[in-house]
């Protein structure tokens, strides 16, 4: 089972779990019906896609109501820390949530209990705090873009509002250094997938894979679109696929995907993610 | 000397950021007011090398600091500064343009904001993690840069602030194209 862990937009700190479906617009989890915006929706949207393209089953996810107050991430972290060994995921996908540095720990405390552990996957927050924390080493997936991956590689940065000056001036050119900074403080997972003009898949330290075509520039403006990359990896993954194969499928399907919609800057990621399951025959 | 009772949680949190003040008055009613709110603090002696004013601090998780500064100041909480407990002390103020046919792209951090340079329409927003970007997105997206709040006005996050410095770049960007 991949089991996707988020917050989503809404009021009221509430937690949300059951199956994801996604019916190539509408996004729900159990019969609760979830906007597919940027974010942990858009994730748990192209996992859907790319389960469906393998024969897979769906997803599970677990969603908290959080605006940023901090309350749903909270009881977010809560609900894994008491239940992950009962859970007992094959993959653990954390996205959007208050990094807590404390609580993760506590998090990764309790995927260790499980019968066997998750295969540890960690984007946008989730990974500032597993990075923050220190437990990046427990982790097996992140999936940085070119700004979190200066951050993975200042070693004092507890977030990415904070690194330094001469990281943040850094380009795409600079990113073999970024990779060697980051490995050498231990801040990486053991495969980590850099979104970017040239996308990266880095495991043990060394570049595996690399990809810049087709070239499309637009896609770094639009909100969602390395959201999508790490739902489908995770998809991927529980479909029996390697780390290192499950992420060159994805990193080609978006792409892909952003070529058959032509994307453009005002292009809305719903578009992008209508367009993975053609992306995926392409493949 | 003071000494504070702290409950096993408390004494477990690091939060990775500190609120400085003048006076251990302002620290102590500056922490009662964070925890009446939700914020997870706890009063800390602050390390000598970050030390101004008095002796005692208040340790706050900084990824929240948009939010805490806000509510600090609508309660005319008094404060000095609120900084990382490591790293650079100051918060990324560098910015990089992209532009695109009719579009500009300002990335500030882990932050971009694309906005239409004719329209002045946001056309979207990436990047980020924290819990608050995808509430901001839902704000701004497809509405005018001159006609929405400022990101740190709404926002709780480390990344909100991130989002409020790209945003004020491209407000100025799309005001100059104007004139």
């Amino acid at each position: 089972m991949l089991l996707i862990c988020g917050t989503i937009p809404q009021a009221g700190a509430s937690l949300v779990m059951g199956e994801v479906s996604f019916d190539g617009s509408r996004l729900a989890v159990g019969n609760t019906e979830i906007p597919c915006t940027q974010g942990t929706a858009a994730l748990a949207s192209a996992a859907c896609v790319v389960a469906k393209h393998c024969g897979s089953a769906a997803p599970h996810a677990v969603f908290a109501g959080d605006t940023g107050s901090g309350k749903g991430s909270r009881l977010l972290y809560d609900y894994l820390s008491n239940n992950l060994p009962q859970l007992s995921p094959d993959i653990l996908l954390m996205h959007y949530i208050l990094p807590v540095m404390g609580l993760m720990k506590q998090v990764c405390a309790a995927a260790d209990k499980c019968g066997k552990k998750p295969v540890m996957m960690a984007d946008a927050s989730s990974m500032y705090a597993a990075k923050a924390a220190g437990l990046a080493g427990q982790f097996d997936i992140f999936t940085p873009d070119l700004s979190e991956m200066e951050f993975l590689a200042d070693p004092d940065a507890i977030h990415p509002a904070y690194i330094s000056r001469h990281l943040f001036r850094a380009d795409i050119a600079c990113a073999d250094d970024l990779i060697a900074a980051a490995f050498r403080q231990k801040s990486m997972a053991k495969t980590v997938v850099i979104k970017g003009a040239t996308d990266h898949v880095i495991q043990e330290g060394k570049v595996k894979f690399t990809l810049s075509e087709p070239d499309l520039p637009a896609l770094e403006a639009i909100g969602g679109t390395g959201d999508t990359i790490s739902g489908m990896i995770g998809a991927f993954v529980d479909a029996g696929l390697t780390h290192l194969d499950a992420a060159m499928k994805a990193l080609k399907a978006n792409r892909k995907a952003g070529q058959l919609v032509q994307a453009k800057p005002a292009t809305k990621v719903r578009e992008i993610i209508a367009a993975i399951p053609r992306a995926l025959n392409h493949n | 000397m003071m000494f504070f009772k702290k409950t096993k949680r408390q004494a477990r949190f690091a939060g990775g950021g500190l609120v400085l003040f003048q006076s251990v008055e302002e620290a102590i009613a500056a922490e009662k007011t964070l925890r009446a709110h939700g914020y997870e603090v706890k009063l800390v002696a602050p390390p000598p090398k970050l030390r101004k004013g008095c002796d005692l601090a208040v340790e706050i998780n900084i990824v929240e600091k948009a939010g805490v500064e806000r509510l600090l100041r609508q309660q005319d909480a008094h404060f000095l500064e609120i900084l990382p407990l490591k790293g650079v002390g100051e918060l990324l103020d560098i910015v990089k343009v992209v532009n695109f046919d009719n579009a500009c792209m300002v990335k500030a951090g882990n932050m971009k904001l694309t906005f239409d340079i004719n329209t002045g329409v946001i056309l979207n927003i990436s990047g980020g993690g924290c819990p608050d970007i995808p509430f901001l997105h839902l704000a701004m997206v497809d509405k005018k840069i001159t006609e929405v709040a400022r990101p740190k006005e709404n926002g709780h996050t480390l990344c909100a602030l991130m989002l409020d410095r790209a945003f004020v770049e491209a407000a100025e960007i799309f005001n100059k194209e104007e004139i």
